[in-house]
C-alpha cells in the first residue's frame, strides 16, 4: 500500500468515527431536535464520499436510515423515487440534496444486493431503480465535470462521481450498459407519447460510446447489443445517408437541395424505417418532411411509411394534413411526425366531426393562463401553439401511449386515453375548452360542475411531467373528478360507481361490482364477484361477445414479493386470445412503464403476447386475481355458472397470497378511496 | 427522562431548540414560554407550552407571573437577552424577592451596570452615556486629547454599544467622525468607552446559593469570530484572579442564583477591567463547545442552579473539576462571507480536512450579493473543531479568518 493511499484509509476510519458518532447523536435526538442533528451526519458522508468511502456507507445504510435521515422526505419511500430525478439531485449546488441523494442511492444498493431489506421496496426493485439511474446519469461515469457543474457544484462534482462509480462496480458495468439498451427497447415498444427521458438516456449512450471502459458484455449477446446500441443512436442523431455523421441541420437542408430525386426517394425510405423501428424520430427527419412538402409532396407517404390505410387517408385529407406538417412539425417537435403517421393510420379523420375539429385546432388562439403553462414546462423554443398542436396530434396517434407522469392522478390520464381511442372528437373539445377558453364543463347526474375555480385556486402545485395535451387539461380534470368525488361524500359504497360513468361518458356501463368492503377493506362475495367478472368480459362466459367500448376498471396493485401497493386505475381494452391460444386481458395503464412484475408470478408484459402498443396484458386467471372493481351492462347477462370451481379457487388462492392476505379476516385495512391511483 | 416531582419546575422564557432538547431530557418539570408561532410546533411535538409575546414590561407583566405561579411553576429561566427582565420581574412573584426586579434591570442597561460595577469598585475603563453623535464625536475627540494625540495623527478608536442588546449586535468600533456619521437614529442612547489594548475573554459562571459552582473561561481567539474553551494554559494562569473578580461581581450585583457571563480585558500589566455582564446563556455556542470537552449540558446545569429546590449534592454530583476533567480544546468560528458576490457555501479543503475539523451550520447562500457589514454583524454559520493542543487550537481558528467559505 503507498503512503498516500494509506493516508487515505487513515482518513477514511477517522472519518467513520465522526459519522457513526453523528449518526449515533441523530438516533438518540428526539423529533423535534432531529433536523439540527442532521447537518453533521450529512457532511461526514459528504467528506466521506469525498475521500472513497462509499463502500463504508453502503454498510451503514440500515444505521443510517433507521436514525432517521430519510425522515420526513420522499427520500422515505424508496418506491416512489423517480430515476430521472436523481439527475437534478446529483447535480445540485446544494450539498445536502446531493448528499440525500447518494445516500438514498447506497441504502438501495444495500436493498439490491440482498444485505439489506427493506419494508417499502425489493431487492429487484431496486437493482431496477439503480439501473436506471445509472443509465440517466452515464455521462458522469465517464467524463469529468464539465465547466458548469464545476462552477455549480466545485468540489461537491466529484461526490455524484464517487457515488455512481461505486453503484457501477457494485453492479456490474456490463450490467448497465445490457439493460439499458434492453430497457430502452422495452419502454419504446410500448410507443410513449413521452420520450424525453428515452432520448436523454439514447443521448449518454452516445456520448459514451467513445470512451475506453464503455464496453458490452461479450457473451453472446455481444453482436446484437451492439447493433441494438446502433440503431437507438442513430434514429436520433444520423437515421439516413445524408445526415449520417450528424452534420447539424442547417448543413442538411443544403445538402436536400443538391440532391435527386432517388436520392430523395431513400431519404424518405430511411427515415420511415427508423421511426417505425424505434418510435422515435430525429430532427432531420422533421425537416426533411417539411422539406419534401414545399418541394416534393408526393413523397410524403413514403417518409412516413404509411400503409394503404394511411396513405388513402393522407390522399382524402391532404389540405388538412399539410396544415399540419405545416403547424405542428419542427426540428423541436419532431415527434409530431410519428404522432402525424399514426393518426392517419387510425382512419380517425373518417370520423366525420374529427377533420373539422383538427381545423379548429390549428388556428386555436391560446389563453394566457395555458400559454404560460406550457411555455412553463416546455420553453420558448417553439411557440405554445405548436407545442400544444404537436401534443394533439400525438396523443391522438398513440392514445395508449399517454402517461400520467409522477402524479397520482390516473385518472385522467385514463380518461384522456378512452376519449383519444372512440371519442377523439370530444377530446378535441374538451382541448379547446381548456386551452381557449380556460374552463370545462362537466355535469354530475344533471348538475354542472366548472373546471375555472383551478385556475385561481389550484389545492396542490400542478403537474409538469406530463405531455402538452395532459398539461393543459389535467389540471381541469383533476379538479372536476375531485369535485364529483365531494358530491358522493355520504353515499354508502365505494363513489367510483357513480363517478366514472358521469366523468368518462355514457359509454362506461352503469353496472358495477367491487369485491373490497368500503368500510373494513375485508374482501367480499369473492365467488361471485369472479363468477360476473367471467360472465362480462371473458368470450367463452359471454357469447363470444368482444369487448365493446374500453371499460375504466380498478386494480389492486402489488409489488414484486405481491405485497399490497395501493389501488390503481386502468382502462380494460379488451380479452381475447394471444398468439398461443392463452385468453388474455389486454388493458391500458396510464403510468409511465406498464412492464410490472405483481408478484406470485404475476408478471404484465407489454410484448410478445399478442399486444398492441401500449397495452399491457395478463393471462385472464391472473388479472381477475388483481382486480377490484370492474364496470359493465346490466342488460348484458352472460353464464356466470359456467365458470369452473377450479378457475374460482385458483384466483382466490392468488388472491389470498398477495393483496387478500390480511383482507379475508375483517382486520381494519385502508380502504379504496377516490383519487387513489 | 420522567421528571421527578420532588425537584423543581422551571420555566424558559424564549424559544431555543437546544434549551427544549436538554429540558426533556431532565429530570425536572418544565414549560416553554415563548411567542404564539412556537406554538404550533410545540403541540405537534408534545412540548409544554404556554404562549407569550416579550415585548417592553408591561402593566399586564403580572399576568404571566400569576399563570406560571398557578402551574406551580417554581422559577423563570431567561434564554435571550430580551427575557432577561422578564424573568426578573417573574421570580420576583414567583419567589417573593421584590429585589430580584431592580437586578435584572441592571443587567439589560449597559451603563447602569458599568457605574454599579464601578460603585462597586471593579475596575472599568473610561466610558459614557451617547444620547446623539455630537456625544459620540465629543467622546471621541477628548479620549484622544487624553492620549496627546495631535491633530493628523490617527485616533485611538473607542466603542460604541447600544444599550441593550446582546453581545455583538449593535458593538461598532469607531475611529473617525465618518464612522459616527454611519451610526443610524434608532442605535440611541448608547454606550460609548474607551479602547483598551489587552485580552479579552469571557467566563460563563453558574452560581447557586450565592456560590460559584462552575466557572469557565471562553478564550476569544478574535472577537466576534472564535472562540474556544478551556482558555489556554497562558489566560488559565490568571483563573485565580478572574475568580475573586466573578466573586466581586456576585457581591456587587447581589447574585443569589443563576448563570452570568460576562466580559473582561487583562492588560499587558495583568490588571482586569470589566466590559459588561449578561444574565442568560452566551451567544456563539460555548454551551455546546462545554460540552464537547466536558460532557455535561449546560442547558441543564442552568435548571440545576436557578431551581431552588437543588441540593448541594446534586451540584456536586452534576459538575465536573474544572480543566482536569476536560477532554481537549473545542472552538468554532463564525463565518462571514469575505466577497461582495458568492453563488455557493465551499468549505475549504484544508479547513474540512484538518483532524480537528468537527462540523459544520453553514447553509448555502440565500443571496448573491453580500451585504456590507455595518456594526459586528451576524455571522452566516458556525464551525467546529475540537482537538487537544490549544496552540494548534488557536493557529487554526486564527487561520480560518483568511479563508473564502463562499465563493
Amino acid at each position: 500500500m503507498s503512503d498516500s493511499e494509506s493516508l487515505l484509509e487513515e482518513k477514511r476510519a477517522r472519518l467513520c468515527q465522526h459519522l457513526d458518532a453523528s449518526v449515533e447523536r441523530l438516533a438518540a435526538a428526539r423529533d423535534f431536535a432531529k433536523p439540527a442533528k442532521l447537518s453533521p451526519v450529512l457532511d461526514n458522508a459528504r467528506r466521506l464520499l469525498l475521500a472513497g468511502g462509499a463502500a463504508e456507507l453502503e454498510q451503514r445504510a440500515p444505521a443510517l436510515e433507521q436514525a432517521g435521515v430519510f425522515a420526513g422526505t420522499d427520500w422515505a419511500y424508496p418506491q416512489i423515487l423517480l430515476p430521472a430525478l436523481t439527475c437534478h439531485a446529483l447535480t445540485s449546488p446544494d450539498s445536502t440534496v446531493v448528499v440525500i441523494e447518494s445516500l438514498s442511492e447506497l441504502r438501495l444498493l444495500a436493498v439490491a444486493l440482498g444485505d439489506y431489506k427493506h419494508e417499502l421496496i425489493s431487492a429487484e426493485q431496486a437493482h431496477h431503480y439503480l439501473t436506471q439511474v445509472l443509465a440517466m446519469n452515464l455521462a458522469m461515469l465517464f467524463s469529468p465535470p464539465s465547466e458548469a457543474e464545476r462552477t455549480l457544484q466545485g468540489r461537491l462534482a466529484q461526490v455524484p462521481r464517487a457515488l455512481l462509480q461505486h453503484l457501477a462496480e457494485r453492479i456490474g458495468y456490463e450490467h448497465i450498459i445490457d439493460k439499458l439498451i434492453a430497457e430502452i427497447w422495452r419502454i419504446l415498444r410500448q410507443r410513449p407519447v413521452q420520450v424525453d427521458a428515452v432520448k436523454q438516456m439514447i443521448t449518454q449512450i452516445a456520448i459514451c460510446r467513445g470512451s475506453a471502459n464503455f464496453s458490452v458484455n461479450g457473451d453472446g449477446g455481444g453482436e446484437t447489443l451492439m447493433q441494438g446500441t446502433e440503431r437507438l443512436v442513430s434514429s436520433l442523431y444520423g437515421p439516413t445517408q445524408l445526415c449520417r455523421e450528424d452534420p447539424g441541420v442547417q448543413v442538411y437542408l443544403e445538402r436536400l437541395g443538391n440532391v435527386d430525386s432517388s436520392a430523395l426517394q431513400s431519404e424518405a425510405y430511411g427515415f420511415a424505417r427508423a421511426m417505425h423501428d424505434t418510435g422515435l424520430v430525429s430532427p432531420y427527419h422533421a425537416v426533411f418532411v417539411r422539406f419534401i412538402c414545399e418541394h416534393h409532396a408526393h413523397l410524403l407517404v413514403d417518409a412516413l411509411g404509411l400503409s394503404g390505410t394511411g396513405r388513402d387517408c393522407l390522399l382524402c385529407y391532404h389540405d388538412l394534413v399539410m396544415a399540419l406538417v405545416q403547424h405542428a412539425i419542427t426540428a423541436d417537435t419532431p415527434q409530431a411526425v410519428f404522432g402525424l403517421t399514426l393518426l392517419l393510420e387510425r382512419g380517425i379523420l373518417y370520423q366525420p366531426a374529427v377533420a373539422p375539429s383538427l381545423w379548429r385546432q390549428i388556428g386555436l388562439p391560446l389563453s394566457e393562463w395555458s400559454s404560460q403553462r406550457l411555455s412553463t414546462v416546455f420553453g420558448n423554443a417553439v411557440p405554445p401553439r405548436t407545442r400544444l398542436l404537436e401534443g394533439v396530434v400525438l396523443v391522438l396517434g398513440l392514445p395508449l401511449g399517454i402517461g400520467q407522469g409522477n402524479n397520482p392522478t390516473c385518472q385522467s390520464a385514463r380518461a384522456i386515453s378512452i376519449w383519444s381511442y372512440i371519442d377523439p372528437d370530444f377530446l378535441l373539445q374538451l382541448i379547446t375548452c381548456a386551452a381557449r377558453d380556460d374552463e370545462i364543463v362537466m355535469h354530475f347526474e344533471g348538475q354542472p360542475i366548472s373546471s375555472s375555480p383551478v385556475l385561481t385556486n389550484a389545492l396542490q402545485p400542478l403537474p409538469v411531467d406530463l405531455d402538452p395535451v395532459s398539461i393543459v387539461l389535467v389540471p381541469h380534470l383533476d379538479y372536476i373528478y375531485n369535485e364529483m368525488g365531494r358530491l358522493c361524500l355520504g353515499r354508502e359504497g365505494d363513489p367510483h360507481r357513480w363517478i366514472n360513468p358521469e366523468f368518462h361518458g355514457w359509454r362506461v356501463g352503469r353496472g358495477f361490482r367491487i369485491n373490497v368492503d368500503v368500510g373494513t377493506g375485508t374482501i367480499v362475495d369473492i365467488e361471485d364477484f369472479i363468477r360476473h367478472f367471467y360472465a362480462y368480459y371473458h368470450p367463452y362466459f359471454n357469447g363470444n361477445q368482444p369487448l365493446i367500448h374500453p371499460q375504466p376498471a380498478g386494480l389492486a396493485v402489488t409489488d414484486s414479493a405481491a405485497r399490497f401497493i395501493g389501488w390503481h386505475a386502468i382502462t380494460i381494452q379488451r380479452a381475447a386470445l394471444d398468439p398461443k391460444g392463452v385468453m388474455r386481458v389486454y388493458f391500458f395503464n396510464p403510468n409511465n412503464d406498464s412492464g410490472q412484475d405483481w408478484g406470485d408470478g404475476v408478471v404484465v408484459s407489454t410484448a410478445n403476447n399478442g399486444e398492441q402498443f401500449g397495452e399491457s396484458s395478463l393471462e385472464f386467471e391472473q388479472f381477475a386475481s388483481r382486480i377490484y372493481i370492474f364496470h359493465y351492462d346490466t342488460q348484458e347477462r352472460g353464464e356466470p355458472a359456467q365458470v369452473s370451481a377450479d378457475a374460482v379457487e385458483r384466483i382466490k388462492a392468488y388472491i389470498s397470497r398477495s393483496w387478500g392476505q390480511d383482507r379475508g379476516l375483517g382486520e381494519a385495512h385502508p380502504a379504496p378511496r377516490v383519487g387513489e391511483a | 427522562m420522567e421528571p421527578n416531582p420532588e425537584k423543581g419546575y422551571v420555566a424558559l422564557l424564549g424559544w431555543s431548540l437546544n434549551a427544549v432538547e436538554a429540558a426533556a431530557d431532565f429530570d425536572r418539570r418544565y414549560i416553554v414560554v415563548a411567542p404564539d408561532w412556537a406554538e404550533d410546533y410545540c403541540k405537534q411535538h408534545d412540548i409544554p407550552y404556554m404562549p407569550w409575546n416579550f415585548e417592553r414590561l408591561n402593566e399586564r407583566s403580572m399576568e404571566i407571573a400569576e399563570k406560571l405561579k398557578q402551574q406551580g411553576v417554581d422559577v423563570a429561566i431567561p434564554l435571550y437577552e430580551e427575557t432577561v427582565e422578564w424573568a426578573g420581574a417573574i421570580n420576583s412573584v414567583l419567589l417573593d424577592k421584590p429585589r430580584l426586579l431592580g437586578q435584572s434591570m441592571l443587567m439589560r442597561d449597559k451603563s447602569l451596570m458599568k457605574r454599579r460595577a464601578q460603585l462597586g469598585g471593579i475596575r472599568v475603563g473610561i466610558f459614557e452615556e451617547a444620547h446623539d453623535r455630537d456625544d459620540v464625536i465629543r467622546f471621541l475627540r477628548r479620549v484622544n486629547q487624553t492620549l496627546l494625540k495631535l491633530d493628523g495623527d490617527p485616533n485611538d478608536p473607542i466603542h460604541f454599544k447600544a444599550f441593550d442588546k446582546a453581545g455583538c449586535l449593535g458593538h461598532r468600533v469607531i475611529r473617525t467622525p465618518d464612522d459616527v456619521d454611519a451610526i443610524p437614529d434608532e442605535e440611541f442612547p448608547a454606550l460609548i468607552e474607551s479602547h483598551l489594548d489587552g485580552w479579552e475573554f469571557a467566563v460563563e459562571a453558574w452560581i447557586h446559593n450565592g456560590e460559584i459552582c462552575f466557572l469557565n473561561i471562553s478564550e476569544y481567539v478574535r472577537l466576534g469570530y472564535s472562540v474556544h474553551v478551556p482558555a489556554s494554559p497562558e489566560l488559565e494562569k490568571y483563573r485565580d484572579q478572574i475568580r475573586q473578580q466573578i466573586e466581586k461581581l456576585i457581591k456587587v450585583f447581589d447574585i443569589d442564583f443563576g448563570f452570568v457571563h460576562p466580559e473582561y480585558f487583562v492588560t499587558n500589566d495583568g490588571e482586569m477591567y470589566f466590559g459588561e455582564v449578561a444574565y442568560r446563556p452566551p451567544g456563539f455556542k460555548v454551551f455546546e463547545l462545554l460540552e464537547r470537552v466536558y460532557g455535561f449540558n449546560a442547558y441543564q446545569a442552568l435548571e440545576l442552579v436557578f431551581d431552588p429546590k437543588t441540593t448541594p449534592e446534586e451540584i456536586k454530583a452534576f459538575f465536573p473539576r474544572e480543566i482536569v476533567d476536560a477532554d481537549g480544546y473545542a472552538g468554532c468560528f463564525g463565518v462571514y462571507p469575505r466577497r461582495r458576490v458568492v453563488s455557493r457555501l465551499e468549505i475549504p479543503e484544508e479547513t474540512e480536512d484538518h483532524p480537528y475539523f468537527e462540523s459544520h451550520e453553514l447553509t448555502p447562500p440565500v443571496q448573491e450579493t453580500v451585504t456590507k457589514r455595518t456594526a459586528f454583524g451576524t455571522h452566516w454559520g458556525l464551525i467546529y473543531f475540537r482537538g487537544e493542543d490549544p496552540k494548534e487550537m488557536h493557529r487554526l481558528l486564527k487561520r480560518q479568518e483568511e479563508l473564502d467559505f463562499y465563493v
